[in-house]
């Protein structure tokens, strides 16, 4: 099964404009509240209709503004599970599983279905009665009755604990490749995200900021915005100095870093540029420690430390800027008696320096989080 | 934390609570004792006068309580969920009859429908049509100052179901009828029976308006609430209304109760 997807509409002040694709994958939208995933599902689903655009499922059009096709829900081949669920209360399991069920064949296949997601047992009950990781399965099995392959999930697991998400992530995976499903996932929080996804859509603001593969997106984003909505810690302006051996050379805070060539694009010498490293890629080396001849080093003071118990935030100042955050996870942390010692050289590895271009909406976006924050 | 317990009123509250029980209990009494106690009254009861008004009531009490299902039904839906300018504008003109004096709604629509109305005179002119002082008058006023409370109570229950459940069951290919009659109905039943039960109580009970609008005739526009007003109003006046009174309570009440243990069984089941 597979998904092209592109729309624009206006709804009062809000743009939304986005294009992406999907194949028998999981696609995880992701973005803060309000930046337009949501809004995409509906859009998928026909519950709402875009200015303009085209969304085809399987290959068959759904909707095209060109041609004037807009099919109404009912008759798109999709399975919607919302964010509250919306089980039919006065149903019981198995009625509502089968609500969506055509009638030929119905018992033998919602039996089948009730069995795949282990409700058999709960068949007679009534939803409000179940847990709420037994809802979230009765919401999946009825969304799936209509041998819908393309499912739409909105915050699915968002009022479920730890555990039960980490199982529901299994089944979702299972029934991935056992269905044949393309999946499309709506999540506010990052580590659902990266666990989840296989590949990533950066929303903000009613933009797509970046559609890629989910390491990617992790290890590079496209530009300033992406990199701190997929919590990259450090994110620092500078300028071109020089390219060589495939290698960029770039000054920042009077310091000269080596970062790899970025893909896609090739910043000219002189140009502005933003470099982005996350805060768990960040080395710390004693100051008396013979110099091992690697680039990319610092003298930082710790300003300030935060102790989450597995892992220690460390904020630096360093000619690089007040704030150099580092996280160190509890062992190293102790091996290196950091509790004792507030200067140390820092270490940006150049593999895990990311060079990514200042363009105008970026900075845009920067000075608007800046100033809400 | 203390725990919580059943309190005891207060000793003022509890006289206030005894006054009001006694003065809503006391008509009950006097109305029992009095019809009872005198022998007049089952010949009242027995009477063609009374078995008349009864049939005409109930009939034209069930006949408006289906125009207002069936017609309100779908504007209470459309009300529930419709955003347009001057709605609630819209909403206060149907809730209008609701605390509009009876005689008032009589008068008014004598003037819309009756022989020298608004619409009465053209259709008196040109088809012979006469609306008022008939049997369809009284299904009028009944319906008139009925169907309000129905409309009014179908729509709070319309509005109270999430539109999330209409959403995701067309998402489940269920057609806008479809969605309405397995999930909008059985969601919003409780106030659409409570509004019914309303409609319909309000219906059997209609003097005022039936009586300006309709008249007051034995077999065709005299109702339950009129045969009590003219028994009361004749010669022997008190025995015969009391006997008719207790009459349509005694109806009144088993066909309450009987819609109410419909209506809270078809709950459970759903």
């Amino acid at each position: 099964m597979t998904l092209d997807f592109a729309a624009r509409t206006q709804l009062g002040d809000f743009s939304y404009d986005a294009r992406f694709e999907a194949g028998n994958e999981i696609v995880v939208l992701f973005g803060h509240s309000g930046a337009g995933k949501s809004l995409t599902l509906q859009l998928i689903a026909g519950l709402l209709r875009p200015d303009g655009g085209r969304i085809a499922i399987g290959g068959e059009p759904v909707f095209d503004s060109g041609s004037g096709l807009d099919l109404p829900p009912q008759q798109r081949p999709i399975g919607y599970v919302v964010q509250d669920l919306a089980l039919f209360p006065h149903m019981t399991v198995a009625e509502n599983v089968a609500f969506g069920m055509t009638s030929e064949g119905r018992d033998d296949r919602l039996g089948e279905l009730l069995d795949l997601m282990h409700l058999t047992e709960f068949r007679s009950r009534k939803p409000r009665s179940l847990s709420g990781g037994q809802q979230q399965r009765v919401a999946l099995a009825r969304a799936l009755a209509r041998d819908a392959r393309l499912l739409l999930l909105d915050e699915p697991f968002s009022a479920l604990d730890e555990s039960l998400r980490v199982e529901l992530r299994r089944e979702l995976i299972r029934l991935r490749s056992e269905l044949d499903l393309s999946v499309i996932f709506v999540t506010h929080d990052l580590r659902e995200a990266h666990l989840v996804a296989d590949r990533l859509a950066v929303f903000d603001a009613g933009r797509l900021l970046q559609f890629d593969g989910r390491e990617r997106v992790f290890r590079a984003p496209a530009n300033r915005r992406v990199a701190q909505l997929t919590g990259v810690a450090n994110i620092l302006r500078g300028r071109v100095v020089e390219e060589r051996n495939g290698e960029l050379a770039v000054e920042a805070g009077g310091t000269r870093l080596l970062a790899p060539l970025p893909n896609g694009w090739r910043p000219r010498e002189g140009e502005e540029v933003d470099l982005a490293i996350r805060a768990e890629r960040v080395n710390l080396r004693r100051l008396d420690a013979d110099d091992p001849g690697h680039p990319n080093l610092v003298r930082g003071t710790i300003r300030e430390e935060l102790a989450y118990g597995a892992t220690h935030t460390l904020r630096f100042e360093s000619p690089l800027g007040p704030s150099i955050e580092v996280e160190i996870a509890a062992r190293p942390y102790e091996v290196l008696g950091v509790a004792g010692q507030r200067s140390w050289t820092v270490e940006l590895p150049p593999e895990d320096l990311h060079v990514m271009p200042v363009d105008s909406e970026s900075t845009e976006g920067s000075r608007a989080s800046a100033t809400t924050a | 934390m203390t725990a919580l317990r059943a309190r005891a009123p207060h000793a003022g509250l509890a006289l206030l609570i005894a006054v009001f029980a006694v003065f809503f209990l006391l008509p009950f009494a006097g109305l029992l004792e009095r019809g009872l106690g005198d022998s007049g009254a089952w010949d009242a009861v027995t009477s063609s006068t009374a078995a008349d008004a009864l049939a005409l009531s109930l009939w034209t009490s069930a006949v408006a309580l289906v125009i207002a299902v069936v017609a309100g039904t779908p504007v209470a839906y459309w009300l529930s969920h419709a955003r347009f300018p001057g709605k609630g504008a819209v909403e206060a003109l149907i809730d209008l009859p609701i605390v509009l004096p009876p005689t008032i709604a009589g008068v008014a629509l004598l003037t819309a429908f009756g022989r020298k109305g608004l619409l009465g005179a053209p259709l008196d002119e040109w088809f012979g049509l006469t609306l008022g002082f008939s049997t369809v008058a009284v299904i009028m006023a009944q319906l008139f100052v009925g169907a309000p409370f129905y409309v009014r109570a179908a729509r709070a229950g319309f509005a109270s179901v999430d539109d999330q459940y209409e959403r995701v069951a067309h998402t489940l290919g269920a057609s806008k009828l479809r969605t309405f009659v397995r999930i909008v109905l059985p969601l919003s039943w409780p106030s659409l029976a409570a509004g019914a039960a309303l409609c319909w109580a309000r219906a059997l009970g209609e003097l005022g308006a039936t009586l300006i609008f309709a008249g007051n005739l034995q077999g065709e526009t005299q109702t339950m609430p009129l045969a009590i007003l003219s028994a009361f109003e004749s010669a022997d006046g008190l025995t015969t209304a009391v006997a008719l009174a207790i009459l349509l309570l005694a109806v009144a009440l088993v066909a309450l109760a009987a819609f109410w243990l419909l209506s809270t069984r078809r709950q459970g089941i759903a």
